[in-house]
C-alpha cells in the first residue's frame, strides 16, 4: 500500500547480516573485495613481506643496475640497483595513505557542503551549489599540479591538495539526497516534536545520506589514488615517501625506457591499476546493496506453471471460472510463502463481485495470478483459470498477451505512479490501442481516444493535458479508460478508490456501475473496505491469510455471515444509523505469509476459537441452497 | 475568553503566492489555503475536522502547530497569544501540541529503533535527564499507545511493524511529552479498515485516561461518529458548518454535508440509498467563485447564492451553518 520513495535503502544495523548476504550475490564486488583486501594487507605487513630494505641497494653489487626479473630480485632492479619488488611493497603504503585520507577529506568536505546546502536552502543553497559548479568546472588535475608545485611537496601537502579538490561529485549527490529525505513526513514530524536543525541532520539526515557518503569515500580513494600517481609521475611527488607514482618517475627519468627495463615500468603500474580496480569493484557491489532496485529482475520470465489435474466443472456458462487456484512465492534457501491457496469464484457477464481483505492477504497476488503478470518470485502451483472456456494458467505467453488487456484488463491503484508523466493523457490511451490491438485503423485512434474519455466522464479538451494537470479522480478515470481501450469483457479493478477521498469515490463507484450497465462489463472489485462493496456487488468474496474465508452473495456476506472473520470486520466498520455505537476491532495482526499459523490462518485472533482450530486447517464448506462457502470449523454442525 | 477554552482560533487565514499569471504583471495570484476559521477547543475535548482534499484542514494543522505562519488572525493557547513565536519561544510550547501524521509509513525514521523514536522528544526538550526515567517514560508511553509489552517492540524497526503498529508508535511518540493537544492529521486513512477501529478507540481512550484534548482531521464523516463531541465540515478554506457530533450528523443543515453524508458506505446492502454525488472536484483555491464558494457544486442553489457571500446562521446553541438557504 505504501509508496516508496527512498532511492537509498537507508543502513539498518539490525539488517548487517542481510547486508552482507546481499553483498556476496555481487561477484564483482567480492572479486574487488579480494584485491582491496590483498593490496591493503601488502601495505600493512610492508616489512615483513618485502625481501629487501626498499633504501638500500643491499644484495646488489655495485654497478648491477636495471637487472631484469629472477629468483632473487622478482620484479628485477631498478636504477640505483635496489629490490623493485620491495619497492613495489612499500610503495603500496605511501599510495593507499594518501588515497585514504585524501578521500576522508573530500567527502567530509562534500558531505558537509551537500547536507548544508540541501537542508538549509535558500540563498545558502545558492552560494554553496555555485561554488560547486565553479569548483566542478575548473581542470582540478592541472590546478592541482599548480599549487603543489608552488608549495613544498610534502606528503601531508599533497594529501590535502587532493582532498580539497576531489569533492564536489559528493557534494552534488549529498545535497540531491538530503533534499529526498528533507520532504519526507519524518523530518517534519521531528520538527513537530520541537528538534532544532542540528538535531535533524545528526539524527535524521545524515543516516540516510550515509549510504552516499560510504560509496563516494570508496570511489574517492581510486581518483586520489590516481592523482597522487599522476603528481609523483610529473616529479611533484615528496621524494622522501617512495609511492608507485613516484617509481614510475624515477624509471621513466632515469633511462627504464631506453635500457628496455619494462619491469621497473610494470610494476607500479600493476599497483595502480590493482587498487583502482578493486576499489571500484567494490564500489559497485556496494551500491547494489544501498541500492536494491539494481537487482530487481521485473522483466525476467515468471516461473511456469505446475500443471494439476482439473477438477470436473459446473456445466454452467461463466465467463471467468477460477478453479482451487494456490500461488507460492518462492525465496531461494527458504520455504515458500504461500500467498494464495485453494481459491474458487465464478463471474458472469455483467456481474460485479467483490474481493475483501487485509493488505497482504493474498488478494493482489490472486489478481495477479489470473493474468499471469506474477512477479518472477510467485508461482501457480495449482489450480485452473478458465476465460471464456479456455485454461489460461498453462499458455505461453504470447498467448496470454492475447487475453490480457483484449479480455481481462487492469485498473491499478495509485492512479498517479501507473501513469506517465511526460506523455499526455491522450497519447498514452493511444499507445494502449496500438500496443494491443495492431490491426486498429490508426486513422481511427483519435476518434477512439475522444470516445473512452467520454465514457469515464472526461471532456476531449483534456485529451492534449499531462498526468500532473489532471486531479486525483480524473487521473483514476483516465487509468479506467485505458481498462477499456481493447474492449476487456472482464475489468479488474484493484483498490481503484484507496486514496481518494470519499465524494471522488464516491463518483469513481458510480461510474464504474453505469459501465457495468452500459457495456455488460464483469468487473472484479479488490479492496479492504467492506462498506463500499455492499452498494454495488453481487458477489463477495473475503479472503484471510491467502486463503477464501466466505464467499457468498452480498446479503448473506452482510445479513448472515458465518465465518467470525466476516462477522468481525462487519463490526469494525463504523456504522452511521448509530453513530455512538462504539467501534470494536480485531486484536492481533494478520499472518505473515512465509509464517502461518498450524491450523486456520484465524486462529490466532478469532473470538470463537476451539482447539481444534489451532491444529487443523478447515475445509471449505459448502452450505446447501444459495451459494455460500465458509472456511471454518463452527459451519459443520450447522451443516 | 472563557475559562474553559484550551484554545481559541481566531479569524485565520493563510495565503500561499502561486506566482504570476504573466510575466512582468505586477498582479501576484494567491492560493487561499484558509480563509478565516475561528474555532474553540475546550479541554479533552474531540473536534473533528471534515472537509475534502484541498480544503484546507491540512494547512490548517500545520498553522496550528507553527509549522506555518499565518498570514491573519490570531492563535491563543491557555490564553497566551502564540500566532507568531520564534523557535526558543515555541520549544516549550509544543510539548503541549503534539501531532499524529497520515502515513505511518513516512513518518517514522528507518534508520532508528522504536525506543530511540519515542525517546526523542525526551532528549530534544531536554527531559532525559536519566536512563531510568526516560525508559520509564518510554515504557509508560508505549503501553498506554497499546503497545504492549513495550520490551517486545524497543529494539525493532519501523519496517519490522505494521502499519496500525507504526501508527501507535507515532502516538507513543506524541504522548511521551504529556501533552494537552493532540492534533490527528487523516491518521487512519492510509490503514485497513479493520485496523482504522483500534487506533480510533485508542485516541477515544486518550482523551479519557489522559484527559487530553484530539483535533482530528479526515476526509471521512463515517469515521468520527461515535468519538467525536464536535464535528467543523470545511469547505475551500472555510468552515461552513459547526455542531455537535449529533447536530450534524443526524440534522445536516448545510448541503455540502448532507451530501458528504449521502456517500458514505453503508455496510448494508439493504441498506442501498440515493446519494448526492456532488460533481467535479473542490475548485482550485487561486480563483474563488463569486458568492457562496460552494454554488456551483451546490445541488440547491438559487440565484442569489453566486453574489452573496453567506454568514453564519445559528441555527441551535450548539450548532451553526453558512448557507442563505437558512436565512429566512
Amino acid at each position: 500500500m505504501s509508496i516508496q520513495t527512498v532511492e537509498i535503502k537507508p543502513i539498518i544495523p539490525s539488517a548487517s547480516k542481510n547486508f552482507w548476504q546481499t553483498y556476496r550475490q555481487s561477484r564483482l564486488g567480492i572479486a574487488g573485495l579480494i584485491l582491496l583486501l590483498a593490496i591493503l594487507l601488502t601495505a600493512i605487513f610492508a616489512p615483513l613481506l618485502a625481501p629487501y630494505d626498499p633504501k638500500s641497494s643491499e644484495g646488489v653489487g655495485a654497478g648491477q643496475v636495471y637487472n631484469a626479473p629472477s629468483a632473487a630480485h622478482w620484479f628485477g632492479t631498478d636504477d640505483a640497483g635496489r629490490d623493485v619488488f620491495s619497492n613495489f611493497i612499500y610503495g603500496a603504503r605511501v599510495s593507499l595513505i594518501v588515497g585514504f585520507f585524501a578521500s576522508f577529506i573530500s567527502v567530509f568536505i562534500g558531505g558537509t557542503i551537500g547536507i548544508v546546502a540541501g537542508y538549509y536552502g535558500g540563498r545558502t543553497e545558492n552560494i554553496l551549489m555555485r561554488f560547486t559548479d565553479t569548483m566542478l568546472v575548473i581542470p582540478d588535475l592541472p590546478l592541482i599540479v599548480v599549487i603543489v608545485a608552488l608549495t613544498r611537496p610534502s606528503l601531508l601537502n599533497i594529501i590535502f591538495v587532493i582532498g580539497i579538490f576531489g569533492w564536489t561529485t559528493t557534494a552534488r549527490m549529498v545535497r540531491s539526497q538530503t533534499l529526498a529525505v528533507k520532504s519526507r513526513k519524518f523530518v517534519l514530524r521531528a520538527r513537530a516534536i520541537g528538534a532544532g536543525r542540528a538535531h535533524i541532520i545528526r539524527h535524521h539526515i545524515l543516516p540516510l545520506v550515509m549510504p552516499i557518503l560510504v560509496v563516494q569515500a570508496v570511489l574517492v580513494v581510486s581518483v586520489a589514488v590516481l592523482n597522487e600517481s599522476t603528481l609523483s609521475f610529473l616529479g611533484l611527488g615528496d621524494p622522501t615517501a617512495l609511492s608507485w607514482g613516484q617509481m614510475l618517475n624515477y624509471a621513466f627519468a632515469r633511462g627504464a625506457m631506453s635500457t628496455g627495463a619494462w619491469w621497473a615500468l610494470v610494476a607500479p603500474g600493476i599497483g595502480i591499476i590493482w587498487v583502482v580496480l578493486g576499489l571500484i569493484l567494490v564500489g559497485q557491489g556496494l551500491e547494489q546493496v544501498l541500492n536494491p532496485r539494481l537487482n530487481t529482475h521485473h522483466l525476467m520470465p515468471s516461473r511456469p506453471t505446475i500443471k494439476s489435474e482439473a477438477a470436473a466443472r459446473s456445466g454452467e456458462q461463466v465467463l471467468l471460472e477460477v478453479r482451487n487456484l494456490s500461488i507460492n512465492y518462492i525465496n531461494e534457501g527458504q520455504a515458500p510463502a504461500c500467498a494464495v491457496e485453494d481459491v474458487s469464484f465464478t463471474l458472469k457477464e455483467g456481474e460485479l463481485i467483490g474481493l475483501v481483505g487485509e493488505s497482504g492477504c493474498g488478494k493482489t497476488t490472486l489478481m495477479l495470478g489470473l493474468l499471469k503478470l506474477l512477479p518472477n518470485a510467485g508461482q501457480i502451483v495449482n489450480g485452473q483459470v478458465y476465460f471464456k472456456n479456455k485454461e489460461i494458467t498453462t499458455l505461453s505467453d504470447d498467448e496470454v498477451n492475447k487475453v490480457r488487456w483484449r479480455g481481462i484488463s487492469i485498473v491499478f491503484q495509485g492512479a498517479m505512479n501507473a501513469l506517465n508523466p511526460v506523455r499526455t493523457v491522450g497519447d498514452q490511451i493511444a499507445e494502449t490501442i496500438i500496443k494491443h490491438l495492431p490491426d486498429f485503423d490508426s486513422a481511427k485512434i483519435p476518434a477512439r481516444v475522444t470516445e473512452l474519455l467520454d465514457l469515464v466522464g472526461i471532456a476531449a479538451e483534456h485529451k492534449e493535458q499531462y498526468p500532473h494537470q489532471y486531479s486525483g479522480g480524473m487521473r483514476q478515470r483516465a487509468m479506467i479508460a485505458m481498462a477499456l481501450a481493447c474492449n476487456p469483457e472482464v475489468v479488474i479493478a484493484d483498490e481503484p478508490t484507496t486514496a481518494l477521498d470519499v465524494m471522488i469515490q464516491a463518483q469513481i463507484l458510480e461510474l464504474l456501475d453505469q459501465l457495468r450497465k452500459k457495456l455488460g462489463l464483469a468487473i472484479i472489485f479488490v479492496t479492504h473496505d467492506l462498506g463500499v462493496v455492499a452498494e454495488m456487488c453481487d458477489r463477495v468474496l473475503v479472503m484471510y491469510g491467502g486463503v477464501t474465508a466466505e464467499y457468498a452473495a452480498v446479503d448473506t456476506i452482510y445479513n448472515t455471515p458465518l465465518h467470525p472473520y466476516t462477522q468481525e470486520l462487519l463490526k469494525a466498520f463504523p456504522d452511521l444509523t448509530k453513530p455512538k455505537k462504539k467501534l470494536s476491532s480485531i486484536p492481533g495482526y494478520p499472518p505473515r505469509l512465509d509464517d502461518l499459523p498450524a491450523g486456520c490462518r484465524f486462529a490466532p485472533r478469532c473470538p470463537a476459537v476451539f482447539d481444534r482450530c489451532r491444529t487443523e486447517q478447515p475445509a471449505l464448506h459448502e452450505l446447501a441452497g444459495e451459494l455460500h462457502v465458509v472456511s471454518c470449523h463452527l459451519v459443520e454442525a450447522i451443516k | 475568553m472563557s475559562q474553559q477554552n484550551i484554545l481559541e482560533v481566531r479569524g485565520l487565514k493563510k495565503y500561499f503566492e502561486a506566482g504570476r499569471p504573466r510575466l512582468f504583471s505586477r498582479s501576484t495570484r494567491r492560493v487561499h489555503a484558509v480563509d478565516g476559521v475561528s474555532l474553540d477547543l475546550r479541554k479533552s475535548e474531540v473536534i473533528a475536522l471534515v472537509g475534502e482534499s484541498g480544503c484546507g484542514k491540512s494547512t490548517l494543522s500545520l498553522l496550528l502547530m507553527g509549522l506555518e505562519d499565518p498570514t491573519e488572525g490570531r492563535i491563543i493557547f491557555e490564553g497566551r497569544d502564540i500566532t507568531h513565536l520564534n523557535d526558543a519561544q515555541r520549544k516549550g510550547l509544543r510539548r503541549k501540541i503534539q501531532m499524529v501524521f497520515q502515513d505511518p509509513y513516512e513518518s517514522l525514521n528507518p534508520t532508528q529503533t522504536i525506543e530511540e523514536i519515542v525517546a526523542e522528544p525526551l532528549q530534544v526538550h531536554g527531559l532525559a535527564t536519566s536512563r531510568q526515567v526516560t525508559d520509564e517514560k518510554v515504557k509508560k508511553a508505549m503501553e498506554d499507545a497499546g503497545l504492549k509489552p513495550a520490551e517486545v517492540y524497543l529494539k525493532r524497526h519501523p519496517h519490522e511493524l505494521s502499519g496500525g503498529q507504526r501508527q501507535r508508535v507515532v502516538i507513543a511518540a506524541a504522548l511521551v511529552l504529556e501533552p494537552e493537544i493532540l492534533l490527528a492529521d487523516e491518521p487512519v486513512s492510509m490503514l485497513d479498515v479493520s485496523i482504522r477501529a483500534e487506533i480510533i478507540n485508542l485516541l477515544a481512550e486518550l482523551r479519557i485516561t489522559r484527559k487530553i484534548a484530539v483535533i482530528f482531521i479526515t476526509h471521512d464523516l463515517g469515521s468520527v461518529g461515535f468519538f467525536a463531541d464536535r464535528v467543523a465540515v470545511m469547505y475551500l478554506g472555510r468552515i461552513v458548518e459547526i455542531g455537535t457530533m449529533l447536530d450534524v450528523l443526524e440534522r445536516p443543515q448545510h448541503p455540502y454535508t448532507k451530501a458528504l453524508i449521502s456517500v458514505i458506505p453503508v455496510p448494508n446492502p439493504r441498506l442501498r440509498h440515493e446519494r448526492t454525488i456532488l460533481q467535479g472536484e473542490t475548485p482550485n483555491p487561486i480563483d474563488l467563485p463569486t458568492g457562496c464558494r460552494f454554488h456551483p457544486r451546490c445541488p440547491v442553489a438559487i440565484a442569489i447564492c453566486k453574489a452573496s457571500d453567506p454568514s453564519f446562521v445559528t441555527l441551535s446553541k450548539t450548532h451553526q451553518a453558512a448557507c442563505l438557504l437558512l436565512v429566512k
